[in-house]
């Protein structure tokens, strides 16, 4: 990463990729720090006026994606990841309860934030049941609050259980191997379950709710969190291809025997040597397509994840044959047509200026398809606008549909209560008669009587 | 779960902690390969078993402890679980039952010890609330305290639900019938336990006579190291 400056610039650097891999939820304030990485200096006026920094001005780090916390207030991903506080089940557990604990354990902390704090030492000081405490402290551990010191040798700084967030990537993982992967390795993850810490081999069972993956075995026995159900689950397949793991020099090959041979992919296959079709496509495929050679933030890969759910309708090009053309189809669609266009000029007029300063370089030839690539892209752009303005349109019509019937629906049930309010009223009318007719019998016969006694009375008299 | 509190004599309840969240007090105290470990806190019964490991692991590793200690401990508070279980499908009678709570702990350098009354019906209480408010009136600084406080009243309210279970059991094998019944588990169980119609009736007064003040007060000790050492070894004599 970057040289070995002072610890504050070391850790900002550091800060930026592991945000690149747990920014799991798409805020959009998260987003925009992204792209803006400051040194976490700024971190320490996250202590608000009423808790006045220690004298001796010992700089607390904190990572830029935890930058929202400040003592009062709760954030709204706190409420997502630890929603047993805040949903009113029981009486007793609410958000003054949950900010007595995190308040405590961050204290409890920096008193002594060279060293780190156990999960034991926080219980032991916090009046309530253990099972909370802990998922509280494991939520500040995993979101950098607490023991992040960039002094520790290794920084392993969350454990990840069925509660956590989990993210695909390395820093949160246990297992030393996790030392070799790139950058690129985000797209073809190792899957580790979040709550047994297993390899995941062949499939693996992602909650999109709170984003943690569970191996199969995990899920059939139940171990998630609280609140989960089997229902908020998906399945996702590990091919094969994720224990064997593409290395560069392959993933070179790869590229240019797609350049070369296009879509036929036996002759890519036997370019690369030693794959599969299959694997080469699906690794095609996989590749997040121009980020490494570019450095360009085309994408976030977070941003991604989220609304693949809500625009997956909404890709014009998925299902065109060519493969490339189809990535980027799907990846502007996803950024969104203006950032897509403006990104892929952008590139290509860089590639351009690089193309002119490194001719001799031995990279050329992946830079020259990277920029033909790109400008296919760009070409794209106008396509894929003409594309989502129909589906604008289409949306539009539908939801004025809607509109119509649901209208619709509401004056035939008010028709319908009229109709019943006017068969009462006539049902009355009829009682009203009958119980006109047996008054006026009453009264004759009260009338009779009268006469009878009448009647009587003469007689006697 | 709050029942009326006008008749004396109330439908059985199904068992629960008395409290707003139904969670359990745990005592460890297991001793392998010479090291000894003891500790209590409060559990929730409804957390996953895998919780259960986990929280043995990590205490385990934060206290490096030696790894002979995971299987015991996952073991003992299991067990423990199983005794709530065990309880918790059967019924209890809760009359009106103001029961008084005794604190009389040390935990670390404090001592303290407080006697109150404490509502047996009310299921909303909250000892950790109760803990927590009484630990800042204290000023008391050690923050180990507050979760033994808590710790403790749980536990007493633990076992006088667990003996309204035992005499509501008794009472159902007692064939004497239900008017003999609703005497019983006011006047049986816990003999500490006051009447409210005794206390709060015209004659006495609401407000507690001169001499019982001394007895309701909290007292709060500070021990110094010598006194600390000198209570510890004399705990372990008579525990051995």
């Amino acid at each position: 990463m970057a040289e070995k400056s002072p610890v504050k610039e070391a850790a900002s650097s550091e800060s930026v990729p592991i945000s690149n891999s747990v920014q799991l939820k798409p805020s959009p304030q998260f987003s925009a720090k992204f792209t803006t990485p400051t040194p976490p200096n700024s971190d320490v006026p996250s202590t608000p006026t009423n808790r006045p920094p220690p004298v001796d001005a010992d700089v607390i780090h904190v990572p830029s994606y935890s930058r929202w916390f400040s003592w009062d207030k709760i954030d709204s991903c706190e409420s997502r990841f630890l929603p047993e506080f805040f949903d009113g089940r029981s009486p007793s557990k609410g958000p003054s309860l949950y900010m007595y604990y995190r308040n405590s354990i961050i204290k409890l902390f920096r008193e002594n934030p060279s060293r780190k704090i156990t999960f034991t030492d926080a219980r032991r000081n916090l009046v309530g049941d253990v099972g909370s405490i802990r998922r509280v402290f494991d939520f500040l551990d995993h979101w950098g609050l607490i023991n992040y010191s960039a002094s520790s040798a290794l920084s392993k700084p969350s454990k990840d259980t069925a509660s956590n967030i989990k993210s695909s990537d390395s820093p949160s993982l246990e297992s030393p191997s996790t030392a070799a992967p790139t950058p690129k390795q985000s797209s073809t993850s190792r899957r580790f379950c979040g709550a047994c810490k297993s390899l995941c081999t062949i499939a693996c069972f992602v909650c999109d709710k709170y984003d943690s993956t569970l191996c199969a075995r995990c899920y059939v026995r139940g171990n998630f969190r609280v609140g989960l159900s089997n229902a908020d689950f998906r399945r996702v397949e590990i091919s094969d291809e994720a224990n064997a793991d593409w290395s560069e020099k392959e993933t070179l090959l790869l590229l240019e025997a797609t350049m070369h041979y296009g879509d036929d992919w036996k002759k890519v296959a036997q370019h690369v040597g030693g794959r599969t079709e299959k694997d080469c496509v699906a690794h095609f495929v996989k590749l997040p397509f121009g980020e490494e050679y570019l450095g360009h933030p085309l994408l976030d890969d977070a941003e991604s994840g989220f609304e693949t759910n809500k625009r997956v309708r909404l890709t014009p090009l998925s299902d065109a044959s060519n493969p490339i053309m189809a990535q980027a189809a799907f990846l502007s669609a996803l950024a969104g047509v203006e950032i897509a266009e403006a990104a892929a000029q952008a590139a290509v007029n860089i590639l351009s200026k690089v193309d002119d300063t490194t001719a001799s370089r031995g990279d050329n030839g992946s830079l020259e398809r990277n920029s033909r690539q790109e400008s296919e892209i760009s070409s794209n752009g106008d396509t894929n606008q003409n594309a989502s303005e129909r589906a604008y349109a289409d949306a539009n019509s539908q939801l004025n549909k809607e509109e119509e019937d649901i209208g619709r629906a509401i004056t035939e049930i008010t028709e319908v209560q009229m109709k019943e309010i006017q068969d009462k009223i006539l049902r009355f009318e009829e009682m009203d008669l009958l119980v006109e007719k047996e008054r006026q019998q009453l009264e004759s016969m009260k009338n009779l009587l009268f006469i009878d006694q009448l009647n009587l009375s003469f007689r006697r008299n | 779960m709050k029942s009326p509190a006008s008749a004396s004599w109330k439908a059985p309840l199904k068992f629960r902690m008395p409290t707003a969240e139904n969670l359990i007090p745990i005592r460890l105290d297991i001793e392998v390969d010479g090291q000894r470990y003891k500790d209590a806190f409060t559990w929730n019964p409804y957390d996953p078993d895998s919780e259960l490991v986990m929280f043995a692991k990590r205490t385990v590793k934060d206290l490096k402890l030696a790894p002979g200690f995971l299987p015991q401990i996952v073991q003992s508070i299991q067990s423990q679980l199983a005794t709530f279980q065990s309880y918790e499908g059967q019924d209890m009678y809760v009359g009106d039952k103001i029961v008084p709570i005794k604190l009389d702990l040390r935990v670390n350098h404090t001592v303290i010890r407080d006697q109150f009354l404490w509502d047996l019906n009310n299921f909303d209480s909250d000892p950790e609330e109760f803990a927590r408010t009484l630990c800042k009136d204290l000023g008391i600084e050690d923050p180990e305290v507050g979760p033994a406080i808590a710790l403790a009243i749980r536990e007493q309210l633990y076992e006088i639900a667990i003996q309204n279970v035992t005499s509501a059991r008794e009472n159902r094998i007692n064939k004497k019938g239900r008017r003999a019944a609703e005497h019983f588990p006011i006047s049986k169980a816990s003999g500490a336990a006051l009447d409210l119609m005794k206390l709060f009736s015209f004659r006495s007064s609401v407000v507690r006579k001169r001499k019982e003040w001394d007895n309701y007060k909290p007292i709060l000790d500070l021990l110094s190291n010598e006194d600390v050492d000198a209570l510890e070894a004399k705990e372990e004599r008579s525990g051995r």
